[in-house]
């Protein structure tokens, strides 16, 4: 009897799944998705052009001078009006706006003032851009592999010893400035254990192998905290999942549990887990900022806060639209990942 | 009303009830209790140097150890987490006010109002946050009071998508109906039915904005951006301890540890308190 039922669940389930991609197929649900990314797109471009003027304005906010930071105290003003010629600070400021914003659309940044003179600000990021795009997805891959095991362990022995092990590793995890840790991993690892380098970051580029040894206490010191705040998550969506009608259903049809979680619990409790890795790439790629410090790699990060330094303006800026469109895209890629795992929110 | 069946009694025995929220106020207590009384039992100033005394590893003299002038560390970072917390405190409760009553006007208000704001604050929440705090303090210059509006700003946007969240779920509810039938002002409404409804989920957010907020100004402060020496910060004292970090890694990881038993304690009163003030969890809990 269970047996014949089970059957007949599963015939229906196949017909269902098959009516799924059959329709897919047809181009219906395809083309909503296609829609879907479009209007995606537009919006987080729209963003970036309100991001830009956003930065623009609060960079006349700045005080000081960019002509006399370059130059030093003791510069003419002969020297400084020449300066500012060159560097077209002479201009109005909705002049200064559309030569940025138009060299923009062509790839170009403008020139950096005082951390590399002369030096184009795109050629530098291109130089660095590589190795912040390494950590930060070193990291985000370290963390959902640990929080991925952490939150399934902690959800499937709720309330046992493993449970409270995970659940504490979390929180303690979450409560670790990340610049601290740095210094913790180095003193254990470098100092102590001596089998992880501290400093001297190769570039993906160069050497693969030699970046995921270096960047490895980095990318761990970023990854720690998020992968707290990941498994917490996760966590929380397989215990809140285990209890829908649905998964009791499937239970009472007599499937096996490890069916039911990987076809029923996982898949549905992976839609809250991804998108909490859209928004935790806001405090990820703060991380970066003062971790590349710390383990002198050159990447964006270190870039800005040099600049900020130098008063290098047009690096700063540059570096924060670099920064904006990172988050946008990674939140995009969630979208996407998302509308995969839940089609519903495509219509 | 959420206004009228509060109680402090009740929030007591709730918050002794929870593990998590009994363990946050715990910390947090000590902390506290050690920033206000422990410089008095500390027998020197933050600033006071011994040169005879530079670099000493942890001893009973000088618990957290002494740094490169030859100050005593555990001083430093009892005043240090003073400066810390009251910067942290007033910059999130600034950006948290700001934000809840952006976010409930807008959310309140609704017609091309609410689009126009949220917009704006997607906008703000799409750059990176420590990114964010960091422009800021270039536009707002260094030092102790640019540090309290850049964590007021960046945490602004936060605190207005979630109220405005809530308001729209609050603003059909009958006891907002009636308060409009009655012929209350908008402001009398938002401010008498609205703001309490909404007020524990924003409770809520203050306590984990803290946790964050704290590393925020440890980090731009270690990074030289925030509060300047020789005023001690947490992340000041991080900063100075860096550079003889191999040879002396005390100073480093103790302040460190300092700021990390901080931000727990505040990570599991905001757990607890979630718990506690969620009526939504709480329904489950005792269906």
């Amino acid at each position: 009897m269970l047996r014949g039922c089970r059957s007949d669940w599963l015939l229906n389930e196949f017909v269902v799944r098959f009516a799924g991609i059959a329709r897919k197929m047809e181009g219906a649900s395809a083309l909503g998705f296609i829609w879907y990314l479009i209007i995606r797109l537009g919006g987080a471009l729209v963003t970036i052009a309100i991001g830009a003027v956003f930065v623009f304005i609060l960079m006349q906010l700045i005080p000081g001078d960019p002509a006399i930071a370059a130059l030093g105290e003791n510069a003419t003003d002969e020297n400084v009006a020449a300066f500012r010629r060159i560097h077209g600070l002479d201009q109005p400021l909705p002049v200064q706006f559309w030569i940025w914003l138009s060299g923009i659309a062509q790839g170009d940044f403008g020139k950096s003032i005082t951390l590399a003179q002369g030096y184009p600000v795109w050629d530098l990021m291109v130089q660095r851009l590589p190795n912040t795009l390494f950590i930060a997805v070193y990291a985000l891959v370290i963390a959902v592999v640990i929080s991925f095991f952490a939150g399934s362990i902690a959800a499937l022995r709720q309330g046992r010893m493993s449970d409270t092990a995970a659940t504490s590793a979390s929180i303690l995890g979450i409560s670790m400035p990340d610049f601290w840790l740095s210094y913790v991993l180095i003193l254990v690892f470098s100092l102590g254990l001596g089998v992880l380098p501290a400093f001297g970051f190769t570039s993906p580029l160069e050497s693969f192998s030699g970046a995921l040894v270096n960047g490895a206490l980095p990318a761990f010191a970023i990854a720690a905290p998020m992968a707290g705040v990941f498994a917490r998550i996760l966590r929380a969506a397989l215990l809140e999942t285990k209890r829908r009608d649905y998964v009791t259903a499937a239970r009472s049809f007599g499937f096996r549990d490890t069916f039911v979680y990987m076809h029923y619990i996982f898949r549905n409790a992976l839609i809250p887990f991804v998108t909490v890795i859209g928004v935790q790439v806001r405090y990820l790629v703060g991380g970066t900022v003062i971790i590349e410090r710390i383990f002198g790699i050159a990447g964006l990060g270190s870039m800005m806060v040099d600049g900020a330094f130098g008063r290098d303006f047009a690096v700063v800026q540059a570096c924060m639209l670099a920064f904006l469109v990172f988050v946008l895209g990674v939140n995009l890629i969630v979208d996407i990942i998302c509308a995969f795992l839940d089609p519903r929110r495509t219509h | 009303m959420a206004e009228s069946n509060f109680s402090f009694k009740r929030l007591a025995r709730d918050i002794l009830r929870n593990r998590s929220a009994t363990a946050g106020v715990g910390i947090i207590g000590f902390m506290v209790l050690a920033m206000v009384f422990g410089p008095s039992f500390v027998p020197y100033e933050p600033n006071d140097m011994d040169f005879m005394a530079i670099r000493e590893v942890p001893s009973w003299t000088h618990p957290f150890g002494t740094d490169a002038v030859g100050r005593d560390v555990l001083a430093r970072v009892l005043y240090g987490a003073r400066i810390s917390m009251l910067v942290t405190i007033i910059g999130v409760t600034l950006g948290g006010a700001a934000g809840t009553m952006i976010g409930m006007t807008s959310g309140f208000v609704g017609r091309w109002v609410d689009p126009v704001v949220m917009r704006f604050v997607d906008l703000l929440m799409a750059f990176p946050i420590f990114v964010l705090a960091l422009f800021l303090m270039l536009v707002l210059g260094f030092g102790i009071q640019p540090v309290i509006f850049a964590i007021a700003l960046v945490y602004v946007p936060n605190f207005a998508r979630l109220a405005r969240n809530t308001t729209l779920a609050v603003k059909e509810e009958p006891y907002v109906q009636a308060a409009r039938l009655m012929g209350q002002s908008n402001l009398r409404i938002m401010l008498r039915e609205i703001l309490p409804n909404i007020a524990a989920p924003m409770f809520v957010q203050l306590t984990v904005g803290f946790a964050f907020g704290i590393v925020i100004e440890a980090g731009l402060s270690f990074l030289g951006l925030g509060v300047q020496p020789p005023d001690p910060s947490l992340g000041v004292v991080m900063a100075d301890g860096k550079d003889y970090f191999l040879a002396h890694p005390w100073v480093i990881t103790l302040t460190g540890l300092t700021l990390m038993v901080i931000i727990l304690g505040l990570n599991l009163l905001g757990d607890g308190l979630r718990d506690i003030l969620d009526p939504r969890l709480r329904k489950r809990s005792m269906a």
